[in-house]
């Protein structure tokens, strides 16, 4: 009967370990920015705009592009990106 | 339970440990064996787990390889889980199950197929879900983002009358053999009725079937999205009657859904959606080839069947996956 | 948001761009995923906006999504 009282989780159970950001940089002057497009309508012009922007603050731009906005990116990509950039701006997801 | 949000809003039955144990007792697979990593949080999910979700599902023990190997279908890079979930598209996954299991678990393949009534098809899919929401985190308003949704999300799970049509059951049609017990998992909306009680000649039948099938998702879009059609035992007949084999009517089907580009690009007929005007000229199918999964199930009384519209297919979206039951 | 966690996880400070609608499923999956993920929002809809509406809401937070990335 004891047992009838006891109900299992159906949960994962898994508290995911809090991380912090990783450090940022006192000022963006010199750095790459890496502009990551996720691949949905319209991102693109948005991202040419921030690009437009960027570059005028004198911050050096890479573009990248994922295959699809359902997905995360693949992993040689994400490599990628985090070897050549010193920041990334991911967009634009609606 | 619906407190701590474990639920999808229906009543569950409690998972005791008993019950527990006792669902366990419907597969030879250990307990603590990970079978799946869960979207979107992917979460590794043990037997266990699985089995926990299905009791409070309503599940019976037998259910549960069925439920086991339909997140096998689901938690896969091709079958995109966790895109299915985040898409503002009312979509959710879709199970039909082939094979003499079927039979030996009672599932419906008859009247009301798509509809409610039978433990096994209203039970399987809703463990599924139960299982995305509580192990993978992936819920409505969190992860799933569906504008509308359906009713088919609370579990959508039904059998192919497979036994008493010349055709190729859709396992077959997908490389197995009619043997084995197979569960192939399609991401798409809710089934909508096509009427047609005046054909008596499938040429006649299938012109009112492609008809409706161009309008799927939207008639503007093409090739993209892939459709699920449950022809009904007796729309069926017409075909099998006049000694049609399935092969015959997908080529004719989908020779009538070949598509004039000019009539669906941007601002055609005063519509701003549509194709982009350098796509004008030429003709598209509607489906990508095999984008058109053929069902046949359904009450033996009744000219209808039913369209289920499908999401984004291919790399970008879901493909549909099939996968072997293990018992 | 599994991207920006993985490639925080290298280190590289990085921040996404989502419509308002979002909101909620980002915080969810932030707490999924145990990082407070930098994010800003736009207004939505977007996908029926002309190019100039785009920049203008590009130019809206230009200066909020620089000042995630810097100290």
């Amino acid at each position: 009967m004891t047992n009838e009282k006891v109900l299992l989780d159906p949960t994962s159970e898994s508290t995911p370990s809090e991380r912090s950001l990783s450090e940022r940089p006192e000022t963006m002057d010199g750095l790459t920015v890496g502009l990551l497009d996720i691949s949905k309508g319209r991102g693109d012009i948005f991202l040419n705009r921030l690009e437009e922007k960027l570059s005028d603050s004198g911050i050096k731009i890479l573009r990248f592009k994922k295959p699809t906005f359902t997905k995360p990116a693949p992993i040689d990509l994400r490599h990628e990106i985090a070897s050549k950039c010193d920041a990334v701006i991911e967009a634009l997801a609606d | 339970m619906f407190e701590r949000s474990w639920t999808d809003g229906l009543p569950v039955v409690p998972p005791t440990t008993e019950r527990v144990r006792k669902m366990l007792e419907g597969t030879t697979r250990p307990a603590d064996e990970i079978v799946v990593s869960v979207p979107p949080n992917l979460i590794e999910c043990t037997v266990e787990k699985i089995a926990i979700n299905a009791v409070m599902a309503g599940c019976r023990p037998e259910f549960l390889p069925v439920v086991i190997a339909a997140l096998e279908t689901i938690c896969t890079e091709e079958f995109n889980m966790h895109g299915v979930l985040a898409t503002t598209m009312s979509v959710g996954p879709i199970f039909v199950v082939n094979g003499p299991i079927t039979l030996d678990i009672g599932m419906n393949s008859g009247i009301n197929v798509l509809g409610h009534g039978n433990r096994a098809n209203s039970t399987i899919g809703r463990a599924v879900q139960l299982v995305v929401h509580n192990v993978g985190g992936g819920g409505p308003g969190g992860v799933d983002r569906s504008t509308l949704g359906h009713m088919g999300k609370q579990g959508f799970c039904f059998s192919e009358n497979e036994f008493s049509s010349p055709w190729p059951s859709l396992a077959e049609s997908r490389g197995y053999d009619s043997a084995q017990n197979v569960i192939t998992a399609f991401t798409g909306e809710g089934p909508r009725l096509v009427m047609d009680q005046k054909s008596r000649k499938p040429d006649s039948l299938i012109r009112t079937l492609a008809e409706h099938l161009i309008s799927t998702v939207s008639s503007r879009v093409v090739v993209g999205m892939d459709a699920m059609l449950v022809l009904s035992p007796e729309h069926a007949a017409r075909f099998h009657e006049a000694g049609w084999t399935k092969e015959r009517f997908l080529e004719e089907i989908t020779e009538m859904m070949m598509i004039d580009t000019d009539n669906i690009i941007e601002g055609s007929n005063g519509i701003e959606e549509g194709l982009p005007t350098s796509m004008k000229g030429i003709r598209l199918p509607k489906f990508r080839p095999d984008g058109l999964l053929l069902v046949q199930a359904g009450g033996t009384a009744g000219l209808f069947s039913a369209i289920i519209g499908g999401w984004l297919n291919g790399p970008p979206g879901s493909e549909p996956t099939s996968k072997e039951i293990l018992l | 948001m599994h991207d920006i966690d993985d490639i925080e996880r290298r280190g590289i400070p990085a921040v996404m761009i989502a419509s308002t609608p979002f909101e909620d499923a980002a915080q969810k999956q932030a707490d999924a995923l145990g990082l407070d993920v930098a994010r800003i929002f736009v207004p939505h809809p977007v996908q029926d906006r002309t190019d100039e509406e785009m920049h203008e809401m590009a130019d809206l937070v230009f200066e909020k999504v620089l000042d995630t990335l810097i100290r």
